[in-house]
């Protein structure tokens, strides 16, 4: 199961920061910055270096106004918006993250599709939630560290996604992390939430740097836990984990 | 006034009892009382069997009223002193800038929630807090006059003009049809490049409120969207599905469907199959940019500041600033000379050539709006003649107007060029445009 997972156990968690990275984490930089990938684009490597491409999508979960859009900006390095507008329907943003596997020395490229959805437009049009649940992988179940609520809605937001499907990875997100002065969630109230739950809890929050360093930890986590549960589901009933590496131009 | 020079604000009550739903726009909002006083005076004059719609303050400030369906009222107040010696004092024209606002605030209102949620108002607090979903799309209403957007103003579609515009059409169509849809249209850094037949048979109001959305939607760097809207004329009540889908950053295809396909499913299938090919033929128009004419038309650059053509019958409009390497800095900058393009497009329709609003084929025209705003005053209705081309001298920059039943050309040049010869460069300019393009 995803909470046994030592963090750093399948994939290289500082990856980004050795020399032997550089070739590859420059296919997502432009000008020192996240390069943006538009739907027909992908990180284009040397042909002789070509690596290969898996895709996720990646449905964030969690209250108006705690912060999905956001992060989701943050981790694809789109600019934070500046002033809190609510999604009025489904909006989804990708990014390329490249990991190398611990024993196999072996380097992917993560296509992560975060799926983005405003609870009003959930509420309001039956279709939408149905859509987000379409072959997802994994859900990130959000609360903001400012909002009490969206603390205490958290197991109802997770009792939704109790399915028969089980092959999701479920994580829990603390925005807002950076604004302990209006804290409204303890650090021990947190711990505590992760024993009774079992889900892995992150926090994310505060300035955004140069980019990749900030994001770093988080996407790592993810992707690790990404991995795990497709080579749990190949190894249960033998389905080939090369199903998702789809041919990218 | 207590606002901020030029700033325009964007007031809504409900119609029968007044209260403040939302305001936006201004950094500093008015005091309570300002607005109520605002919705008082309107109530008062409704009281007497009166309708005000607007009004102008000593010092230039402007309020202009309009309430929808019984339900909504919206307030524009300007604060007055926008910049422009074209229109200062002049009231018509700053009455049908703000017009178009109310009305276009409205239609946004409409596309997000339905007409229902806003005329039924059964619940006051929960509408309040429905309506911040608009906020978004208003604001950026608000400002797509900074962004070289005339659209909101003329309600023509902004367009850009692509080099090879028989390719992309047909990616557009056939991506339409398969996901079973007749209404599809790419857009590429905010403005048209094309559309299917329907699209542009929806109202041009829609049609500009969906390049607006798609804009917003674009900027946020999102790869896909999957966004139930309500067309304000076509469909108020029945909500549509836009499926958007960000082909490379700056070029976006849209289409309005129904149920099925989902996003998932248009996007991993249809997507790539359809556009993969016309990758290299979408980077070419994006390297048109934001002179929104194909390098084949060549313009006599030194000579132009600004144009804005329309095609009156399709209700599309081409635009460009300063698209000279000129770079002068005797010349005035890039955002004023939009701001002096929205002045005089303003200044010559409601003086000289009026602009008949030609009515949403299949959909009723909003009652009493475009007779109001078509208006071009007593000016021009002493006149036993409708005027084809009109001119203005100011202290930044030379304007020509001219008008064929097909086109209308706005054009701005530098003072050097010799009033006597602005004529023979806006007939020019109107040709090169049209000419090759088809436009």
């Amino acid at each position: 199961m995803a909470q046994d997972l030592q963090p750093g156990s399948i994939i290289i968690p500082d990856w980004h920061q050795c020399a032997e990275s550089k070739d590859f984490f420059s296919r997502i930089l432009y000008k020192k910055k996240r390069k943006q990938f538009g739907l027909l684009e992908s990180p284009a490597m040397a042909p002789q270096a070509a690596v290969d491409t898996v895709q996720y999508k990646v449905f964030l979960s969690g209250k108006n106004g705690v912060g999905k859009t956001s992060l989701a900006a943050r981790l694809a390095g789109l600019r934070i918006p500046s002033m809190h507008y609510e999604t009025t329907g489904i909006e989804t943003i990708v990014l390329y993250w490249p990991v190398k596997l611990r024993e196999s020395g072996r380097v992917l490229f993560f296509r992560l599709q975060l799926w983005d959805c405003g609870e009003n437009a959930l509420r309001r049009f039956d279709h939408l939630l149905p859509s987000c649940k379409e072959q997802v992988d994994a859900v990130l179940f959000l609360f903001s560290f400012t909002d009490r609520t969206s603390f205490d809605d958290l197991p109802n937001q997770i009792a939704r996604w109790s399915g028969p499907s089980d092959r999701v990875v479920k994580m829990v997100v603390g925005t807002k992390f950076d604004l302990f002065m209006h804290s409204d969630v303890t650090q021990r109230e947190v711990r505590q939430f992760q024993e009774t739950q079992g889900l892995p809890v992150l926090c994310t929050g505060g300035e955004v740097s140069d980019g990749l360093g900030d994001v770093a930890n988080f996407l790592n986590g993810l992707a690790e836990r990404l991995w795990h549960q497709d080579c749990m589901a190949a190894t249960l009933d033998r389905r080939p984990t090369q199903c998702r590496e789809g041919a990218l131009i | 006034m207590m606002l901020q020079d030029g700033s325009t604000q964007i007031l809504c009550l409900t119609a029968q009892s007044g209260v403040p739903l939302f305001s936006r726009g201004a950094s500093k909002q008015l005091p309570f009382s300002v607005i109520g006083s605002l919705n008082g005076v309107h109530m008062f004059g409704d009281g007497q069997g009166v309708a005000l719609s607007g009004c102008q303050t000593d010092c230039g400030g402007r309020v202009v009223w309009r309430v929808f369906h019984d339900s909504v009222m919206l307030i524009a107040v300007n604060g007055g002193h926008r910049s422009g010696g074209v229109v200062q004092g002049h009231v018509k024209g700053e009455e049908l800038f703000l017009e178009r606002l109310l009305e276009n605030v409205w239609n946004c209102m409409v596309l997000v929630l339905g007409r229902d949620e806003l005329t039924g108002m059964k619940n006051v607090e929960r509408l309040k807090k429905d309506l911040r979903s608009c906020f978004g799309l208003i604001d950026q209403l608000l400002e797509d006059g900074h962004r070289g957007v005339m659209g909101n103003l003329t309600h023509c579609a902004d367009c850009l003009l692509p080099p090879d515009p028989a390719l992309v059409q047909e990616a557009v169509d056939g991506f339409t049809r398969s996901v079973d849809s007749e209404f599809g249209c790419l857009v590429v850094r905010g403005r048209i490049a094309a559309a299917t037949e329907k699209w542009w048979r929806l109202a041009p109001q829609e049609v500009v409120l969906l390049s607006a959305l798609m804009r917003t939607l674009s900027a946020s760097g999102s790869a896909s969207c999957d966004y139930p809207v309500f067309l304000p004329q076509g469909s108020p009540t029945v909500a549509h599905r836009l499926l958007r889908f960000q082909l490379l950053p700056g070029a976006d295809v849209c289409v309005l469907c129904g149920p099925a396909p989902t996003l998932h499913k248009a996007q991993s299938d249809l997507v790539r199959q359809f556009w993969s090919p016309l990758a290299e033929t979408l980077r070419d128009c994006l390297a048109v940019g934001e002179r929104c004419l194909p390098a084949a038309v060549i313009l006599r650059a030194p000579e132009i500041l600004a144009l804005l053509v329309v095609n009156r019958e399709a209700r599309r409009s081409v635009s460009c600033v300063r698209a000279g390497a000129d770079d002068s800095p005797a010349l005035p900058s890039r955002p004023r000379c939009w701001e002096l393009l929205r002045l005089f497009y303003v200044f010559a329709v409601t003086r000289y050539f009026g602009q008949e609003e030609a009515p949403a084929p299949g959909a009723p025209a909003e009652e009493g709006a475009d007779s109001r705003s078509g208006a071009s005053g007593d000016f021009v209705a002493g006149l036993s003649h409708q005027p084809l081309q009109c001119y203005l001298v100011t202290e930044e920059c030379k304007c020509y107007g001219l008008q064929t039943p097909q086109h209308q050309l706005f054009l701005l040049c530098p003072l050097s060029v010799p009033t006597f010869a602005l004529r023979n460069v806006a007939t020019q300019t109107l040709s090169a445009v049209t000419a090759d393009t088809g436009f």
